[in-house]
């Protein structure tokens, strides 16, 4: 029995070697159903290392109250645009009523230019108070200063910059106590965050620049957008959003029939909604992986039919050499299953290469499992699409197969 | 002997046990072939007989020695075993020298000889040779003449199909076929006992 597997791996390696382009151009459809679900799932495990990254960093037990969910779902534009806006005051009735709040900060953002001389850069700015650091445990003061409460009341135009500005703009000066322009107002800067990073990859969180509260309504809006952070004392984040919705209805006076008019973003959030896009990738992967293979399997199921005919003397010979129909089926099947192996590993291979290349871009690594997972499937393919021709060379009647020229 | 349409090839494919009869029985050494179903058929092709062909039917990317191993392969012999034999058989019909040569590497006599060593080599009770020497210019017919006479010395029975008069001289016994009929049937030879295989 050993020796018929042998023999027939021996021959199905002759013929797929013998015909090399035809091979190649058969085997196509498997190899990119391979290099696609292994591209998928190096692309995931790449997204999913980055989004653990940055998520580490931004992950904690801090709520937002907000006008306006992060991601908008199916709301009504109206709904929202009629929201009554956020006040400041929110977070001390907060503090006061909740008993989850360890720090409440309230922020209230824009973009601007921040300007040094000739040196300009682009970025985002907001006005919050002193407790700011103490909601935020990834904002470190690198060095130099955060502003106080007082410079908060009397308006002081100081600014805390990031470490993006501070190179973008000071290279290896020290930035302390030097001038930047934020519009067209002066500001000293008096800190220097710490290195964050970028989030996602996507924006840096260096580039940031972060000034009084009452510095930032006093030159740039009144009334701004503003969202509240909370930073909570539990980690039980479903408990504590629960009970601050409650008052945050209170404060707004919601009556029990009306939907909150406002919003109560956390981090999960992002991770709900990062889940979502994962999934949509991963079923776009499966589907492309799904459609080629089945392509793949039509095209191995034509050149075994091929195969089958152009050798019909072949198995005729055998045959009359004592081949029974098992040994022809498996002699064929083994064709078709070893040119779906191989071209599942010319996939891997191709994959494994573009893997590194991405890798150049953002940290990915090819997973291990699906590989196998991948290499299965195309036998499996080799299998179901084998099945046909070859039972059809089993079935040849010798006589008629000898005579076949 | 016969001429085309006499019913040569289909009485080899019977005896051959590539066909089974639509009527009538046949029983090879005891065992009836035509209840046989197409795996029986291969066992007993495999086991008890010996086919040459005039196209000699090799398969044309493996060596000599390996298309002789064929029969032993599906006869489930141990690779040892199958290389001693075939080196054996091959050694036999004369090509101890061209063991390791793709038969385009061969004359067409050298390849009826490996043919003819393929047939020989599970030492099958028939050797069925369908005008084995139809493709080949007469001095190689001659030769393989010669392996089959040598053959039929040393006690193997052979069934030859022919066109040829000084062919069918070699045999001890002749059948002529016509219209699916035997017409004559000739005993000439010392070893032409009655009781053969009809």
């Amino acid at each position: 029995m050993f020796g018929l597997i042998w023999e027939n791996f021996r021959i199905s390696l002759s013929s797929i070697f013998a015909n090399k382009s035809r091979s190649i151009l058969s085997v196509l459809g498997i190899v990119i159903g391979v290099l696609s679900v292994t591209l998928m799932g190096t692309m995931i495990s790449g997204l999913d290392a980055t989004f653990e990254k940055s998520m580490a960093s931004f992950r904690s037990n801090v709520l937002f109250i907000s006008r306006m969910d992060w991601f908008g779902g199916d709301f009504d534009w109206w709904e929202l645009r009629n929201r009554p806006r956020i006040k400041q005051e929110y977070g001390e009735k907060l503090r006061i009523r909740s008993q989850f709040v360890e720090a409440v900060a309230p922020t209230s953002d824009r973009g601007g230019s921040i300007i040094r001389k000739d040196k300009q850069i682009d970025t985002r700015f907001f006005g919050t108070t002193p407790e700011y650091l103490a909601t935020n445990d990834n904002t470190e003061i690198a060095s130099g200063r955060f502003f106080t409460e007082g410079e908060n009341r009397s308006g002081t135009r100081v600014v805390i910059i990031g470490a993006g500005i501070a190179e973008a703009l000071f290279e290896n000066e020290n930035p302390l106590g030097q001038h930047v322009k934020l519009g067209n107002h002066k500001f000293r800067v008096i800190g220097v965050t710490g290195e964050m990073g970028t989030f996602m990859g996507l924006f840096s969180l260096d580039n940031q620049a972060i000034i009084p509260l009452g510095t930032f309504q006093r030159l740039f809006a009144r009334r701004g957008w503003m969202s509240i952070r909370v930073k909570l004392n539990t980690s039980n984040i479903d408990e504590a959003k629960e009970e601050i919705r409650g008052h945050m209805r209170v404060i707004r006076g919601l009556k029990p029939t009306e939907e909150d008019n406002f919003a109560m973003p956390h981090s999960s959030t992002f991770e709900s909604q990062y889940q979502a896009i994962k999934l949509a990738i991963g079923g776009t992967g499966i589907f492309i992986t799904a459609l080629s293979l089945i392509v793949g399997g039509i095209g191995i199921m034509n050149i075994m039919f091929v195969s089958v005919k152009e050798r019909t003397r072949e198995i005729g010979v055998r045959k009359a050499l004592g081949a029974t129909q098992r040994a022809i089926l498996s002699q064929f099947l083994m064709e078709a299953i070893m040119i779906c192996f191989l071209g599942g590993l010319l996939g891997l291979g191709i994959a494994f290469g573009f893997s590194k290349v991405i890798n150049q871009f953002f940290p990915s690594v090819m997973p291990y499992g699906l590989a196998m997972v991948a290499i299965f499937l195309s036998i499996i393919i080799g299998i179901v699409s084998g099945l046909i021709p070859s039972s059809r060379a089993a079935r040849l009647d010798p006589i008629e197969a000898l005579r076949y020229e | 002997m016969g001429p085309s349409g006499s019913g040569k090839s289909t009485l080899m494919n019977m005896i051959g046990c590539l066909d089974t009869p639509t009527n009538g029985t046949y029983e090879f050494e005891g065992e009836l072939v035509h209840e046989m179903d197409d795996n029986q058929l291969a066992s007993i092709r495999n086991r008890k007989i010996g086919f040459v062909f005039q196209t000699f039917n090799l398969l044309p990317k493996a060596t000599a020695l390996r298309n002789v191993e064929v029969p032993l392969i599906y006869a489930n012999i141990s690779r040892m075993e199958r290389l001693e034999l075939a080196k054996e058989s091959l050694t036999a019909v004369g090509l101890g020298d061209r063991m390791h040569h793709k038969p385009s590497e061969l004359s067409g006599g050298q390849r009826q000889r490996v043919a003819i060593a393929r047939a020989l080599v599970n030492s099958p009770s028939i050797i069925l040779a369908d005008e084995p020497t139809g493709n080949l210019d007469s001095k190689s017919g001659v030769e393989i003449m010669k392996i089959f006479d040598e053959l039929h010395d040393k006690g193997n029975t052979i069934i030859l199909v022919t066109h040829e008069e000084y062919i069918a001289d070699h045999a001890d016994r002749t059948i002529h076929l016509f219209d699916g009929k035997v017409k004559e049937d000739v005993r000439k030879g010392k070893r032409a006992e009655p009781e053969a295989i009809f």
